[in-house]
């Protein structure tokens, strides 16, 4: 099928409708209509494609832009070595050594094909991490789901779990990168559009980065791996709209993923990189050869003759303009000097990967291609890839919510027990025994932490990332859209806040932090606004922090028929620690030693997962005390020899942080909350604060309690065998062993995966 | 082969107890570029080779079919051959294990596990042989190993063939509770027939096994499970290869 595009007699209607169909709006076409009148022709359909995936929101940001430009400008430390320039962020590790980060959102293939498009998500942000010149060495996926029980779309919410865990767990594993991190939570607002976002981390020499820009004139490209198919067709393009039930077409534009093509592809690139003969690198991602010829060539200067006859393709009779969109996996794009061929082929022999010639590198400031002897596109490069910028209106959300006092349980032992199995409070062994969390030999704290077969979750994953040096990177990722819908700013803060303290309780010194920005329909001023404040909080932490901001993403049109998703601003922090050996895991170490709470818990219960249970609203969400994390860090740092385990105070309050201390072995707890402000509902489940709970060495606490002064060190009690024992204002709330309780945690998920 | 994924903490284990190791890709024997005579150890490392699509190790086992000569007379020189979780199920294919009778038939296969899933976990086994080359390092000792992997359920063709492997002595781990008093889910993980982790063959020499020593080389890559653990499970393991081994060619 040949697409006609008269666009030089089109009018207005004719060229909405034309924009329509590939999802640009009347002005993008009346400047596309400009530029064509100037150069006196119609556009040839592989142009007006080129366009459209360029100028899609997933390509150019063209909603977000302006913000991040605002407020993430600048956030980079003396030790960050590329951030926000290239496909991933890349950090200095040690003297010689770099690590390579980034995350991204792979929602929408997720929603309509949610193996398919899970998978992919894993395979694209790995070849992201490749492309810097990086070897992989973990994978960390945070997943959002609707209501387990929802069975209104087109899919079950159980099977979108089922099958976006299978995914994951099937790429990752064959793939052989350990998927070590991340986090799961359930929320009605993601029902049948689920938020899958995936990141990974690479390791890589300093002297073999490879950048995302060729800037050597004549160069070759070559594109390696899987070969050119119609899988993933205007992928980008959907990913930049709202879904509709209709949408079962979209199918189409989901890529299929195959590991087995990826494993020996990782290798070659390696080791042709180790010959230090690539000139720049680019992944096929989103946007296929569109995006990824156009950047690769714009950043670096240049532009480029291509010859689609070369492209090696799954499927004879493609159009040449689905041969340039085509979203087709496994795929990379290299440059290098035609001398250095030779060696580039012989690695790629060995390891049996396909590898064609597609065009060279030339300084001009127009994009060539040919097909069959033809010229089909000579446009502008600059124009091409710039895209348009758009400044949304945004509003203030209104919010005449009024905070209620919720009610106290009558029965808090029988509450906690109800509590402690909910989805998004019990245990996550369902889903992260399937995934393979220990090859490559190099994950120190495992996702799970305590006797084997009686883990508890831990804080951050760690990893030892080179086999000479005993240094680790620790590993957090996650979002509360709970509490950044009731206030976008300060519910931001907190995401930040629980990923600083997650890797200080890990015995880990925060080190950098990756965004990735899930939001609704950016043309919904109310929207736009709780973006704008999500972007100004982490900007303001990070400044405050001396954090740098390394890399973002930003996915919009999170909606369905049955509105728009909670805001889930998705934060990954990377923490370091010079010896892995002095890693610290919340599982309680041993009898008899003191148990305190340092930092604060503050006296309410927005956006917890108690209020849930009452269906309280709230619209007020405390700041964060920043000053407070820095000392806390610093107490932590300098103190890890008195330390046994430390867990922070995060979702499911304190309660949750004490259990899920004990159900990590034998050892469990007698405490006595009386000394905590409060009321008891608040003390035990409040989820905001700096709260921390330690486990000090026995016979320490004096020594604890005196370092720890300036950080309100609150003694609950101690360490016990077999119970948990938690009494507040002379009653027991709870008394009861811990085998039992754990048992109700172990086994939440069982009725949904 | 392609899908292989776990070469690299097996390429360090060996390095680590005191091999001089090598990678050898399937290609590399097509084309006669390296040669499996030349080594003193084989390592089949675990992954997905070719994906596992149709059933694990299948493709890599007829793949390395062409090389059985090689094999076999590895083999016949009491060299180590050594396949860890898809390599002993490679192994398996190619009739290697447990070979009674030294037929080279296959006999055993690993079927998906009696949970019906991928399952990641740290779990024990205990010594249960006398085989000549763990004898003095793993003797009355329960160690703990991680597992992961879809398709480890040991099943023998026939009772004939358990019997046999029984009265050579060629069941080397099996999985137990961390105290050896008992074992079932989890522990044995995959619902193996009496709780077999990992055989050899009858010289003792072809050995195969569904854990990860090599993913738990030092301490600090294994659970804290309340024990001071000295060192980590592959330390013992590939330092008693690495002894006998170099016996073999003094």
């Amino acid at each position: 099928m040949i697409e006609l595009f008269n666009i030089l007699d089109a009018d207005d209607d004719n060229l909405k409708k034309m924009g329509n169909s590939l999802g640009l709006s009347l002005d993008e076409m009346i400047v596309l209509k400009n530029y064509f009148s100037g150069l006196k022709r119609n556009p040839e359909d592989i142009e007006i494609q080129a366009i459209a995936q360029a100028w899609s929101e997933h390509s150019c940001y063209k909603s977000s832009k302006i913000y991040l430009k605002r407020y993430f400008s600048g956030l980079k430390s003396p030790y960050t070595i590329l951030t926000m320039e290239d496909d991933a962020a890349v950090v200095s590790f040690n003297e010689d050594y770099a690590y390579v980060v980034k995350m991204e959102s792979h929602n929408h293939p997720s929603a309509v094909e949610p193996y398919g498009g899970a998978a992919t998500g894993v395979g694209g942000i790995i070849r992201d991490v490749l492309c810097m010149g990086a070897q992989p060495v973990a994978l960390i996926d945070s997943l959002y789901f609707g209501n387990p029980e929802n069975t209104s779309g087109i899919l079950t919410e159980r099977f979108i779990i089922n099958r976006v865990v299978a995914g994951i767990r099937d790429y990752g594993n064959r793939v052989g990168i350990p998927t070590v991190a991340g986090s799961v939570d359930f929320d009605d607002s993601y029902n049948t559009i689920p938020l899958v976002n995936a990141g990974c981390i690479g390791i890589v020499k300093k002297d073999k980065i490879v950048r995302s820009r060729v800037e050597k004139e004549n160069d070759i490209l070559i594109v390696c791996g899987g070969r050119t198919g119609r899988d993933g067709i205007h992928g980008v393009n959907f990913a930049s709209k709202t879904l509709n039930e209709n949408d079962s077409e979209n199918r189409n534009a989901v890529q299929l993923g195959n590991p087995i093509i990826k494993e020996p592809l990782i290798h070659a690139i390696l080791e042709i990189n180790d010959l230090g003969i690539i000139d720049g690198m680019k992944d096929l991602g989103g946007g296929g050869f569109s995006s990824a010829v156009s950047e690769l060539l714009y950043a670096g200067g240049l532009s480029g003759i291509i010859n689609l006859d070369n492209v090696l393709l799954k499927d004879a009779n493609m159009e040449p303009w689905e041969i340039w969109v085509s979203e087709s996996q496994e795929r990379m794009l290299l440059a290098m000097e035609e001398k250095n061929l030779k060696l580039a082929d012989e690695i790629f022999k060995k390891w049996g990967i396909e590898y064609s010639v597609i065009g060279r590198t030339v300084k001009s400031d127009n994009l060539i291609i040919t097909y069959k002897g033809k010229k089909i596109l000579d446009m502008n490069l600059k124009f091409l890839t710039s895209g348009p910028v758009y400044a949304r209106d945004y509003r203030p959300v209104s919010n005449n919510k009024s905070d209620i006092a919720i009610r106290e349980p009558e029965n808090y032992e029988k509450f906690i027990r109800d509590f402690i199995s909910r989805p998004n409070i019990c245990s996550r062994f369902n889903i992260v025994r399937q995934y393979d969390f220990t090859v490559r030999g190099c994950t120190i704290t495992k996702p799970f932490t305590g006797f084997p077969n009686h883990e508890t979750h831990s804080d951050a994953s760690i990893i030892k990332p080179l086999e000479n040096s005993m240094s680790g990177l620790s590993i957090t990722s996650g979002s509360r859209g709970k509490i950044v819908s009731i206030d976008a700013y300060n519910g931001t803060m907190w995401v930040l806040a629980e990923a600083y303290k997650n890797t200080i309780s890990s015995g880990s010194m925060p080190h950098s932090i990756i965004d990735a920005l899930n939001f609704g329909n950016p043309e919904n001023p109310e929207t736009m606004f709780k973006f704008k404040e999500s972007v100004r909080a982490i900007s303001d932490f990070c400044r405050y922090m001396d954090l740098p901001l390394v890399s973002g993403n930003v996915s919009f049109y999170n909606q369905s028929k049955y509105g728009e998703i909670k805001p889930t601003p998705n934060i990954l922090m990377i923490g370091i620690m010079d010896n892995i050996v002095k890693r610290i895991t919340p599982d309680l170490k041993s009898t008899n030693s003191g148990l305190y709470v340092i930092g604060n818990i503050i006296n309410t219960l927005a956006g917890s997962e108690y209020s849930e249970m009452f269906n309280a609203e709230y619209s007020y969400i405390p700041p964060v005390n920043l000053n407070d994390l820095k000392i806390l860090m610093e107490l932590l740092k300098n103190n890890r020899e008195i330390i046994n385990s430390a867990h922070d105070v995060s979702q499911g309050g304190l309660i949750m942080a004490l259990l899920e201390m004990a159900f990590g072995g034998s050892i469990g707890i007698d405490a006595d909350l009386s000394q905590i402000d409060g009321k008891l509902n608040e003390k035990l489940f409040s989820e905001l604060g700096t709260a921390i709970v330690i486990e000090v060495k026995n016979g320490m606490e004096k020594a604890f309690e005196e370092k720890f002064k300036s950080v309100n060190p609150v003694r609950l009690g101690k360490t016990i065998n077999n119970k948990i024992i938690i009494k507040n204002l002379g009653k027991v709330v709870i008394n009861e062993e811990i085998d039992n309780l754990r048992h109700i945690w172990e086994h939440g998920l069982d009725k949904y995966i | 082969m392609e899908g292989t994924n776990n070469e690299e903490e097996a390429y360090l284990s060996l390095q680590r107890s005191g091999f001089i190791p090598d990678y050898i890709h399937i290609f590399d024997l097509n084309s006669g570029r390296k040669n499996l005579l030349d080594y003193d150890v084989l390592l089949i490392p675990g992954g997905f080779s070719a994906g596992d699509y149709i059933r694990a190790g299948a493709i890599f086992a007829a793949r390395l079919r062409a090389y059985i000569r090689d094999l076999q007379k590895f083999n016949d020189l009491n060299r180590v051959i050594l396949g860890i979780c898809n390599g002993f199920q490679v192994l398996s294919e190619l009739g290697m294990l447990p070979d009674t009778g030294n037929k080279m038939e296959r006999s055993m296969v690993l079927a998906v596990n009696e949970s019906n899933r991928f399952e990641c976990r740290y779990t024990y086994f205990n010594y249960t042989s006398r085989n000549k080359i763990f004898e003095s390092a793993f003797r009355d000792r329960i160690m703990q190993v991680p597992v992961a992997h879809l398709e480890g359920r040991v099943l023998f063709k026939n009772e004939n063939i358990l019997d046999e492997v029984l009265q050579n002595d060629q069941i080397l781990f099996k999985y137990t509770n961390p105290d050896g008093t008992g074992s079932g889910y989890p522990w044995n993980p995959n619902g193996s027939v009496m709780d077999i982790a990992g055989i050899s063959n009858e010289n003792g020499n072809v050995i195969g096994l569904m854990p990860h020593p090599e993913r738990v080389y030092y301490n600090f890559q294994m659970m804290p499970d309340g024990h001071v653990h000295e060192k980590g499970t592959g330390e013992y393991f590939f330092k008693a290869i690495y002894n006998y081994t170099k016996k073999l060619f003094d």
